[in-house]
């Protein structure tokens, strides 16, 4: 019985790995690739600021590649770390811990090559507020990341808190629920932030000095695009802390497992239209900014209205964790 | 690694009912309360015409922080609404850099601030939102664009205190355990200095802002 338990935990260990840097790697390759297109694309209509460009994709790509430095942790944790051996729940947590890094760094990763991408651009637009703009989009592209920092977080938890002492029965069901919520509802979130900060770069290449109110409009726009994966985190701590009395009926669990699914995929898309709302306000108070009290109001109705199909999906994640 | 999550408390019974305190977050709070007071000190000591550092200090981040209460607001709401935000941000961003101190901890660390923090805004907002349109057009908002989406509406509401506090709770709690995870796993070698620049000082920045701004955007949208 004892090997066949650490048998399963450590293949779980290796499967949480494998999607842990799999799909780690997917986010990061594809916004970097986007920052490096802008920055030839930019070095070609500006040659004599190849040097400074460069350095801004180089800064702007490790800060991209932050997401996927996060899933790699996670997958050498997973693989090397000695974990103690009470029952099957240990597996399902590293097995779920994978799942929810693996996709939480998708989003961040696309979304944070964005404002590198634009910062080059602007760079070979308008040279001489390169420092603004890089300023800009470390900001821009550091507030991406906090989808993915939801992600580790949740993902560390399962590593390393100790479930010894509770059922099986529909733990198993919840703690791979708690993994896909935020992993899943981090996509839409990552991404969408990213568009947010890669207008406000190109916005202040255009019009530099109306940076503050820019970089205001962006982070409260990527503030409201991030609350899918606010969401997605507070079904999992949820379903992380509440203690499922003990049942061998399968229903029960998965009830738990489909309500992180359940938000999982309702945050996505929610976390891109918000972000495209975000977008469009920011790239407007650039050009427009004596109106951007009016912009932010009807950028933030228009998130409210987009965010609602989020907020069914929370209500019935905790219907299902609560009710059913 | 077992104390992840664990937190020390007081449990007082009360007629029946137990009352819960947790200890250190009262005390960093208390701490910050302390910073507060001896830098509200300090910027006024020596008031004059030609302003010393720390009066330099105190004027411009009170007038940066009305500049950015009338852009969302107009002047007459700033005036009233003006040194709440301000009040909001400094409180903030003590409480995020105090964790870079060895010993001490973010009293936002604890989802009881930030929650607090967030049902206050919420209950401003409404106040501001009743105040300025009258209570007949505050309730017939809920009603709109359908009489039935009404209970959609008050949950879109209550999930905003949701998102306002988890975001500025998960993002500092995040930083910490990331913290504590990696000093663990470096045998604090290098790693967690640049660790707590980056989500003390940062992040800790950036969410005391964006927290700051949405309470003011959400008595905005509610005034207008």
């Amino acid at each position: 019985m004892d090997t066949d338990v650490q048998t399963i935990i450590r293949g779980a260990a290796f499967l949480g790995a494998a999607m842990s840097m799999g799909l780690g790697a997917v986010g990061a390759a594809i916004g970097e690739g986007y920052t490096a297109a802008q920055a030839n694309d930019a070095v070609s209509r500006k040659p004599e600021a190849s040097g400074d460009i460069l350095k801004n994709m180089l800064v702007g790509q490790a800060v991209a590649e932050s997401a996927a430095i996060f899933a790699l942790v996670i997958a050498i944790l997973l693989l090397f770390l000695d974990v103690p051996v009470h029952n099957v729940l240990e597996g399902a947590a590293l097995l779920a811990a994978g799942l929810c890094m693996g996709a939480g760094a998708v989003g961040s990763g696309i979304g944070s090559g964005f404002p590198g991408g634009q910062a080059c651009q602007g760079i070979s637009r308008q040279p001489s507020v390169m420092s603004r703009l890089t300023t800009n989009m470390l900001i821009g592209s550091a507030v991406c990341q906090t989808p993915a920092i939801f992600s580790m977080v949740v993902a560390l938890m399962l590593i390393f808190m100790d479930f010894g002492s509770l059922p099986v029965g529909p733990t198993w069901a919840a703690l791979i629920g708690a993994g896909l919520s935020t992993g899943l509802a981090a996509i839409g979130s990552g991404y969408g932030g990213g568009l947010a900060a890669g207008a406000s770069c190109e916005g202040i290449s255009r019009q530099p000095e109306t940076v503050g109110n820019v970089t205001t409009v962006m982070l409260v726009g990527q503030a409201v695009a991030q609350t899918p994966s606010i969401f997605g985190l507070l079904v999992s701590f949820v379903l992380i802390f509440k203690a499922f009395p003990a049942s061998s009926m399968l229903h029960a669990a998965i009830a738990l497992l489909s309500a992180g699914l359940c938000m999982g995929f309702g945050g996505i898309g929610p976390g891109i239209g918000n972000g495209k709302a975000a977008e469009g306000a920011v790239r407007w108070v650039a050009r427009n900014v004596a109106f951007s009290g009016d912009l932010m109001r009807i950028m933030l109705v228009g998130q409210a209205v987009s965010q609602s199909t989020a907020i069914y999906a929370m209500v019935v994640a905790l219907v299902l964790i609560f009710v059913v | 690694m077992g104390d992840l999550g664990k937190i020390h408390q007081l449990i007082i019974p009360f007629f029946g009912h137990d009352i819960t305190l947790n200890l250190e977050v009262i005390l960093m709070t208390w701490i910050v309360f302390a910073i507060l007071f001896a830098l509200g000190f300090l910027t006024v000591r020596k008031k004059g015409l030609y302003p010393k550092a720390m009066q330099m200090f105190g004027e411009f981040y009170v007038g940066q922080f009305y500049g950015l209460t009338e852009d969302a607001l107009d002047r007459k709401m700033a005036k009233t609404y003006g040194p709440l935000i301000c009040a909001l941000f400094m409180f903030l961003v003590l409480s995020n850099w105090l964790g870079i101190l060895p010993h001490l901890e973010e009293p936002t660390k604890d989802l009881n601030t930030p929650l607090s923090l967030g049902i206050m805004g919420f209950f401003i907002a409404h106040y501001a939102g009743i105040r300025s349109k009258g209570f007949k057009a505050y309730v017939s908002e809920y009603f709109q664009p359908m009489f039935f989406m009404m209970p959609l509406n008050v949950i879109g509401e209550l999930a905003k205190i949701v998102s306002i506090s988890f975001r500025l709770f998960g993002n500092i709690m995040g930083g910490s355990i990331i913290i504590l995870v990696v000093s663990h796993l470096t045998y604090s070698f290098v790693l967690p200095p640049i660790l707590n620049a980056f989500f003390g000082l940062f992040v800790g920045t950036i969410q005391a802002f964006v927290f700051t701004m949405l309470t003011v955007v959400y008595i905005s949208v509610q005034v207008k």
